[in-house]
C-alpha cells in the first residue's frame, strides 16, 4: 500500500517534471540568444542567419493568403517588396518620384511617360511599355478597385517598347499622380491568360514581380521574403536592400509585438504599442522615430463622423457644439500618452501646413469649451426639457446618439469613452459602443449610425485627396471609401474637382484650399480629432541606421505598412545595417 | 449492445442536424452581409461596379439561389468538405484555413485531457486515502480548478515567460525557423507549446482530482464496501473496487466536460497567441466572417460529438454492467 | 443506460444524498450541522466579503470606475490600493465593480440554468414516455454542444450588450446536466410510497412535484445552484476576456482584457491583471468548498471523513 501510493506520486511527479525537462532540455538546444530567451538557432539547418534577417511585424492580421496586388488585403510586401509602382512619393518633398518610370510629362490632355531601361520580372522577361497598358486596362473590370480611373482616363498607346502615351478625357492631375504611385505594374505575360473573375479573386500564389525581393514561404503566423539576386534599383539608382530575408510576423495582438520587440526579437513593429513612451527613455535598445513626444510621424487624421443625414447631426450648430465638447487634449495625453498629435482643426496633416490658411483657421476653427458648447446648444434651441441632464432635439425627443468604434481596438474605445465623457458634461447625450470591425463597417457603409471615428484619410501625394474623402459627391445608398457623413454640399465638391486639375504650385491651388478649408470649418461634415502615428518602434540590437529625426539619419517613412512602400519605405531596407558590422 | 449504440449514434447524428441547420440559418437571418464585407474591403469607388461585384460576390458565395437550395447545397457541400469561402481571408477556402489551424488546437486538447484525467484520477484516488495528501492536494486542486483558464495562462506568461524568460509567449514555433523534421524545430515546438499545455492541464486536473477523491469516499461508504469490510476482505481490494466504479463517472464527467475543456483551449490559444483555432475564432468574428464562423463552429461540434461516441465505447468496455443489462432503464 | 450515467455530474458534483423525510427537521438539523462545517462557513464567509466589498467600495467614491484618477500606471499604494491602470484609473475600484457585476451573473445565471434544469428534469422524470424521450433527446443535443461557442456564435449575430443578457445567454446554455440529474432522482422518488400517496390522493402533477418531490431534492438543488453560480461567473469571465461581453460595465474579465491589451505584462504593472482573476479564483473556490461542506451536512455518512 504503502510503496504503491508513494510510487504513483513519484510518477505524477515524475511526469510532469518529465515533461518540463525534456522541454527544457530542447530548449537548451534551440537557444543561443542571451538570458535564455528563444533566440536564433545558431545558423541551424532551417533558421534564417540572424543578421541577415528583418522581422517585422504591423501589418498583418490574419494568415498570409493573398499576393494577389490587384485587390487588396494581399500579404504585407506584395506591393513594395514584390510588384512595384511607376513611382514612389516623397512625403517628405511632397512629390512624385520616378520608380519604375523615368519620366511623365504633361502635354495638354495627354500624359507620356517613359520607362526605366533594364527592368527585368522575376522571371527574366523585360518590363515594357505593354505590361503598363495591361496594367491600366485592367481597370475596366468592374471590380477592380481603380475601374473609375476609366471615367475620366480615355486611351492607352504603346508608343515603343519603353513608352506609353495615356489620353485622358478629363486630366485629373492630382488623381492621375495618385493612380501612379499607388497602383503596382503586374507582367501582362503571365496574367493575360487569367479571366476576369480570375483576375480579381486569384490567390496569385507564385508572385512574380520586379521588386527587390520574391515570396520564399509562408504559415498561419508568418510571411518569409528572400531577397532576389539581381534588381534594377541596385544598379539604376544605387540602392541596395541590406536584409536577405524579412520575416513579417501575422499581428496576433499587439501586446505580443511588444514583447518580441523587448526581447529583440523583432527589429521592427508597427504596431499601436502602449507605453513605448516610457521604454523609449529606459534602456531597451528600443528607439522611436522622434526621441520625444510625439515619437511617431503622422499618419493620418482620425475624424469624428456625424451622420448628417440624422436629426440633430443635421443641424450645424449642434455640429460645432459636439466639436467644442470634445477633449482632445484628454484623448492625447491619457489614452495615448503622447504618442500621438492633436489634429489641426481643418484635420489636414503636418505635411500640408503650408496649405493651412491661419486666417481661416482662427476664424471658423473650433477648440475644446464646454462652456462654450453647453451655450452654443442653447442658442441653437436645444433645451433639456426633461431635466435629465441631456438635451432634447428640437422636436422634444430625446437625443440618445451611440458613438460606435470596432470592439478590440481598444485606443479608440478607450478615446470613444472620453468623447462620450465630454459631450455628456455638455449636455449631449453620446454613448460608446463596440460593434464587430465587419458590423461597424456595414453601419458606415449603409449611413445607419449615429456617429463613429474613422481614419481613411491618410497621407498622399496630394490635399485632394482629403478633401475628396470630405466632400465627394454624390452620395450613393452605400459610401465605401468617402464623405461618410452624407454630407452634400455641391459648391465644396466643385472646388475638390477643381482641386484635382490644379497643379500644387499654381497659386490657384492655394486659394482653392483656403476655399475648402473655409467650407470645412463653417459646415464641419467631420470632426478632425488627432493624428494617429505612424507606429513605428525598432529595437537597435540587430538593425541599426533606423530613420530618426536626428541629423545625418535616413527620413524615409519607418514602416512596412501596405501603401506606405511605395512612399518610400522601400528606401528605408537599403539604409539599414547589420549592427554587428 | 447494438441497441445502445443505436440510440446514441441516433442521438448524435440529430445533434449534428440540429448544429448543421442552426449554422446555416443564423448567418442568413441575422444583419450581417458578406457580399456588403466584400465589397466594403476592395472599397469600390465606382457605383457602376457595385451591382455586378454584388453579382459576382453572390455566386462566389452560393447566395444567388433560392433559400431551399442553399441549404440542400449546403449539406452536399458539407460532405464534400467543403465549408465555403472565408470572407475575411479571401479568397481562402474555409476547410483550408480551419485544416492549417487544427493540429495546433489538437496538440494542446489531446495530451491536457488525457493527462489531466489520468493524473487527476490517480492523484484524487490517494488523496481519498492518504490524510495529509488530502489535505495538500485538496485545497490545491479546488484552487485549480476555479481559476479562470486566461488568468492562469496569464500567471505562466508573465511569471515563466515575460519575467523569468524561460519559456515564450507567443506563436507556435520560433520566427527563425522553417518547419523541417530537425530537432532544434521539434524543440522548438515543444517549447512553445508547453505553457499553454501546462496552463490547461492544471485547471482540469484540479477538477479530475476533486471528482475523484469524492467519488472514493462515497464508494467507500457505499454497502457493499461495508458489506466487503465485514468479511474481512483486505482493505487494498475494497479501494481497488471503489476505484474502479468512481472511474465510470468520472468518464461520464470527462464527457461532460468536453465542451468546458474546448473553450479552456480556446481561450488559451487567445493568451499564448498559439496559432490555433482560438485566434481565428477571435478573428472571424470580428470581421464578421460568418462562414469560416460557422465551419470551425460546426469542427468543434463534429470533434465533441466524436470524442463523445468515443467514450461511450470505452464506457461500455469498461463497465461490466452496461455489457449485459443496458437495454435496462431508460 | 445505467444509473451511475444519470447520478454523476461534472467534477466537484458528488452523488446524490438519498433524501430523508421528515423535513422540518432534518433541516433544523442541517442548519446545525452546516454552521459547524468549516468548508460551509469558510466558504461563505468568503464569499460575503467579496460581495460586501462590491456593494460598499463603490458608494465611498464620487468617480465611477472608468475615469481617470490618478497618475497613470502607479503601483499599490496607500491612495490607491490596487495601484492605477495606464490611464490613471483606480483599479481597486474597477475591482470592486467588477465583483458586482460577477455575482450579478453568478446568481442570474445560476439561477435561470437552475430553473430550466430543474423544470425539464421534474418533468421528464415524473410524466416519463414521450415527453421524457424529447426532453432527454434536447438535453442530450445541449449538452453536446459547446457552451462558449455557441455563446460566441450568439454574441457574433446578436451582440451581448449588457450583464443580464449575457447571465441570460450564459444560463440558456449551461443546464443540461442539471437536468439529467434532477431526472434521474425524479424518476427514482417518483416510485416512493409519499408521492404515490400524494397522487392518489388526487393532487395535480405540478403540485406533486412542488410539494412532495422538490422539497426532498431542496439540498440537492441549493448545491447544484451553487456549482451553477460558479460556472456562470467562469464562463462570464471568459467572454470578457475574449472581449465578448458587455462593454459598458467593469467587471473583471474586461479587467483582465484590458490589462492584457495595453501591455501590462510587458510593462510590468501585475497590480492590473492579478487581482480580478484572484477574485474570481477566490469566489468560485469557495463556492466549491462551501458545496463539499454542504454534501458533508445532508450526508451524515461523509460526516466522519
Amino acid at each position: 500500500m504503502h510503496r504503491r501510493s508513494r510510487w504513483l506520486v513519484a510518477g505524477v511527479l515524475a511526469l510532469t517534471l518529465g515533461v518540463a525537462g525534456c522541454t527544457g532540455g530542447d530548449d537548451g538546444a534551440a537557444t543561443s540568444g542571451a538570458g535564455g530567451l528563444p533566440g536564433p538557432a545558431g545558423g541551424g539547418g532551417g533558421a534564417y542567419p540572424r543578421n541577415e534577417t528583418l522581422y517585422t511585424s504591423g501589418t498583418q492580421w490574419g494568415p498570409p493568403n493573398s499576393w494577389n496586388p490587384i485587390i487588396p488585403g494581399y500579404a504585407m510586401g506584395t506591393v513594395g517588396l514584390a510588384y512595384e509602382t511607376l513611382f514612389l512619393f516623397d512625403p517628405e518633398k511632397t512629390e512624385i518620384t520616378p520608380w519604375l518610370a523615368e519620366k511623365g510629362e504633361w502635354a495638354d490632355k495627354t500624359y507620356t511617360l517613359t520607362l526605366r531601361e533594364g527592368i527585368t520580372w522575376g522571371d527574366g522577361k523585360p518590363l515594357t511599355a505593354d505590361d503598363v497598358k495591361y496594367t491600366a486596362e485592367l481597370g475596366k473590370i468592374k471590380a477592380v478597385p481603380y475601374s473609375n480611373l476609366w471615367t475620366w482616363l480615355s486611351a492607352v498607346d504603346v508608343v515603343d517598347p519603353r513608352t506609353v502615351k495615356f489620353t485622358f478625357s478629363d486630366p485629373r492631375i492630382q488623381e492621375w499622380e495618385n493612380w501612379l504611385y499607388e497602383n503596382a505594374i503586374v507582367p501582362k505575360h503571365i496574367w493575360e491568360s487569367r479571366s476576369e473573375a480570375d483576375i480579381t479573386t486569384t490567390a496569385n500564389d507564385k508572385p512574380v514581380g520586379t521588386g527587390p525581393y520574391e515570396y520564399l514561404t509562408h504559415d498561419q503566423d508568418r510571411m518569409v521574403w528572400k531577397k532576389k539576386a539581381d534588381w534594377w534599383a541596385t544598379k539604376a539608382l544605387n540602392l541596395d536592400v541590406k536584409p536577405n530575408y524579412i520575416v513579417d510576423i501575422v499581428n496576433s495582438s499587439n501586446e505580443v509585438a511588444l514583447g518580441l520587440l523587448l526581447q529583440g526579437n523583432m527589429d521592427l513593429s508597427n504596431n499601436f504599442l502602449p507605453g513605448i513612451a516610457n521604454l523609449v527613455k529606459g534602456n531597451f535598445n528600443i528607439k522611436t522615430y522622434y526621441p520625444d513626444p510625439p515619437y511617431m510621424l503622422s499618419a493620418n487624421t482620425a475624424m469624428l463622423i456625424p451622420n448628417t443625414t440624422k436629426a440633430p447631426m443635421n443641424d450645424v450648430a449642434f455640429r460645432r457644439a459636439l466639436a467644442s465638447s470634445i477633449d482632445t487634449k484628454k484623448i492625447v495625453e491619457g489614452v495615448y500618452g503622447n504618442i500621438v498629435r492633436a489634429a489641426n482643426p481643418t484635420g489636414l496633416l503636418p505635411v500640408w501646413d503650408q496649405f493651412v490658411d491661419q486666417s481661416v483657421v482662427s476664424q471658423n476653427g473650433f477648440a475644446f469649451d464646454t462652456a462654450k458648447a453647453k451655450k452654443a446648444l442653447a442658442d441653437a434651441g436645444y433645451k433639456d426639457t426633461n431635466r435629465d441632464g441631456f438635451v432634447e432635439g428640437k422636436d422634444g425627443k430625446a437625443v440618445k446618439l451611440s458613438l460606435i468604434v470596432p470592439a478590440g481596438w481598444t485606443d479608440w474605445m478607450e478615446a470613444a469613452r472620453v468623447i462620450s465623457a465630454g459631450a455628456q458634461a455638455a449636455g449631449i447625450n453620446v454613448v460608446p459602443e463596440f460593434p464587430d470591425a465587419g458590423a461597424l463597417d456595414d453601419a458606415r457603409t449603409a449611413g445607419t449610425f449615429d456617429l463613429l471615428i474613422n481614419n481613411w484619410a491618410g497621407l498622399s501625394n496630394t490635399p485632394w485627396h482629403y478633401f475628396n474623402y470630405v466632400f465627394q459627391l454624390p452620395i450613393q445608398a452605400q459610401q465605401f471609401s468617402a464623405n461618410f457623413a452624407r454630407y452634400e454640399s455641391k459648391p465644396a465638391w466643385e472646388l475638390v474637382q477643381k482641386l484635382a486639375r490644379t497643379p500644387q504650385d499654381a497659386p490657384e491651388f492655394k486659394a482653392t484650399m483656403a476655399e475648402l478649408e473655409r467650407i470645412h470649418l463653417t459646415e464641419l461634415p467631420m470632426i478632425p480629432l488627432w493624428y494617429n502615428g505612424l507606429w513605428s518602434q525598432y529595437n537597435t540590437t540587430h538593425w541599426t541606421n533606423w530613420p530618426s529625426s536626428a541629423a545625418d539619419t535616413p527620413k524615409d517613412l519607418p514602416t512596412t505598412w501596405n501603401n506606405l512602400w511605395e512612399m518610400g519605405s522601400i528606401k528605408m531596407l537599403t539604409q539599414l545595417k547589420p549592427a554587428a558590422g | 449492445m447494438s441497441r445502445y449504440f443505436g440510440r446514441k449514434l441516433g442521438i448524435y447524428a440529430l445533434t449534428f442536424v440540429v448544429a448543421v441547420t442552426l449554422n446555416w440559418i443564423i448567418p442568413r437571418f441575422m444583419p450581417g452581409d458578406p457580399v456588403l464585407r466584400m465589397l466594403t474591403r476592395t472599397s469600390v469607388s465606382n457605383p457602376e461596379a457595385i451591382a455586378p461585384m454584388r453579382t459576382y460576390y453572390e455566386s462566389v458565395f452560393g447566395l444567388d439561389v433560392p433559400l431551399w437550395r442553399q441549404y440542400l447545397n449546403y449539406w452536399v457541400e458539407l460532405f464534400q468538405g467543403n465549408l465555403g469561402v472565408s470572407v475575411w481571408l479571401f479568397p481562402a477556402p474555409v476547410a483550408d484555413v480551419i485544416v492549417r489551424a487544427v493540429p495546433y488546437t489538437l496538440a494542446l486538447l489531446l495530451p491536457s485531457i488525457l493527462l489531466s484525467w489520468w493524473a487527476g484520477n490517480k492523484v484524487g484516488a490517494l488523496a481519498a486515502r492518504r490524510k495529509w495528501l488530502d489535505n495538500t492536494a485538496l485545497p490545491v486542486s479546488y484552487a485549480l480548478t476555479a481559476t479562470p483558464y486566461m488568468w492562469l495562462g496569464i500567471l505562466l506568461a508573465w511569471g515563466l515567460g515575460i519575467v523569468a524568460g524561460v519559456f515564450p509567449v507567443a506563436g507556435g514555433y520560433s520566427f527563425e525557423l522553417r518547419p523541417q523534421w530537425s530537432w532544434t524545430f521539434v524543440g522548438s515546438l515543444a517549447q512553445h507549446w508547453f505553457l499553454p499545455f501546462l496552463s490547461l492541464f492544471m485547471v482540469a486536473f484540479g477538477g479530475w482530482a476533486i471528482g475523484m477523491r469524492n467519488l472514493i469516499i462515497y464508494e467507500l461508504e457505499a454497502d457493499y464496501a461495508s458489506y466487503l469490510a465485514a468479511l474481512g476482505a483486505p482493505r487494498r481490494l475494497i479501494r481497488r473496487y471503489a476505484f474502479r466504479n468512481a472511474l465510470l463517472p468520472q468518464l461520464t464527467g470527462l464527457a461532460l466536460q468536453l465542451g468546458v475543456l474546448v473553450s479552456g483551449a480556446l481561450v488559451t490559444e487567445i493568451v499564448f497567441a498559439y496559432p490555433g483555432l482560438g485566434h481565428l475564432i477571435l478573428q472571424a468574428i470580428q470581421n464578421q466572417d460568418f462562414f469560416l464562423l460557422q465551419g470551425i463552429f460546426l469542427f468543434i461540434v463534429i470533434g465533441v460529438l466524436a470524442a463523445n461516441f468515443l467514450i461511450d465505447i470505452v464506457y461500455v468496455l469498461v463497465d461490466p454492467r452496461t455489457r449485459t443489462g443496458m437495454q435496462g432503464a431508460t | 443506460m445505467t444509473d451511475t450515467e444519470h447520478v454523476v455530474e461534472a467534477p466537484g458534483v458528488p452523488a446524490l444524498a438519498e433524501p430523508v423525510a421528515p423535513l422540518v427537521g432534518k433541516r433544523r438539523e442541517a442548519l446545525h450541522f452546516a454552521l459547524r462545517n468549516r468548508k460551509v462557513v469558510g466558504g461563505a464567509v468568503v464569499i460575503l466579503a467579496f460581495l460586501l466589498l462590491g456593494l460598499i467600495a463603490p458608494l465611498f467614491t464620487d468617480h465611477g470606475p472608468n475615469e481617470y484618477v490618478g497618475p497613470p500606471a502607479a503601483p499599490p499604494s496607500a491612495d490607491y490600493w490596487f495601484g492605477t491602470t495606464t490611464f490613471g484609473q483606480d483599479v481597486f475600484l474597477q475591482f470592486a465593480n467588477g465583483i458586482r457585476a460577477t455575482f450579478v451573473v453568478g446568481v442570474l445565471g445560476g439561477v435561470l440554468a437552475g430553473l430550466i434544469g430543474m423544470t425539464i428534469g421534474f418533468v421528464a422524470g415524473y410524466r416519463g414516455g414521450l415527453v421524457d424521450e424529447l426532453l432527454n433527446m434536447l438535453t442530450n443535443i445541449v449538452l453536446v454542444l459547446p457552451a462558449l461557442a455557441v455563446l460566441i456564435i450568439l454574441h457574433a449575430y446578436v451582440g451581448i450588450t449588457s450583464v443580464p443578457m449575457q447571465a441570460l445567454f450564459i444560463g440558456l446554455f449551461s443546464w443540461p446536466w442539471v437536468a439529467r440529474a434532477v431526472r434521474a432522482q425524479t424518476f427514482s422518488l417518483r416510485s416512493r410510497e409519499f408521492v404515490d400517496l400524494a397522487r392518489l390522493s388526487g393532487m395535480r402533477p405540478i403540485a406533486v412535484i412542488r410539494r412532495e418531490i422538490a422539497p426532498n431534492m431542496s439540498s440537492y438543488l441549493f448545491m447544484t445552484f451553487i456549482l451553477l453560480f460558479g460556472g456562470a461567473v467562469l464562463m462570464a469571465a471568459t467572454l470578457d476576456f475574449i472581449g465578448l461581453g458587455p462593454t459598458d460595465v467593469v467587471s473583471l474579465g474586461l479587467m483582465m482584457n484590458s490589462a492584457v491589451h495595453w501591455s501590462a505584462l510587458h510593462l510590468g504593472l501585475w497590480w492590473w491583471f492579478v487581482p480580478p482573476g484572484a477574485a474570481i479564483t477566490a469566489i468560485v473556490g469557495a463556492l466549491y468548498v462551501m458545496n463539499v461542506g454542504l454534501d458533508e451536512v445532508f450526508n451524515p455518512k461523509l460526516r466522519e471523513m
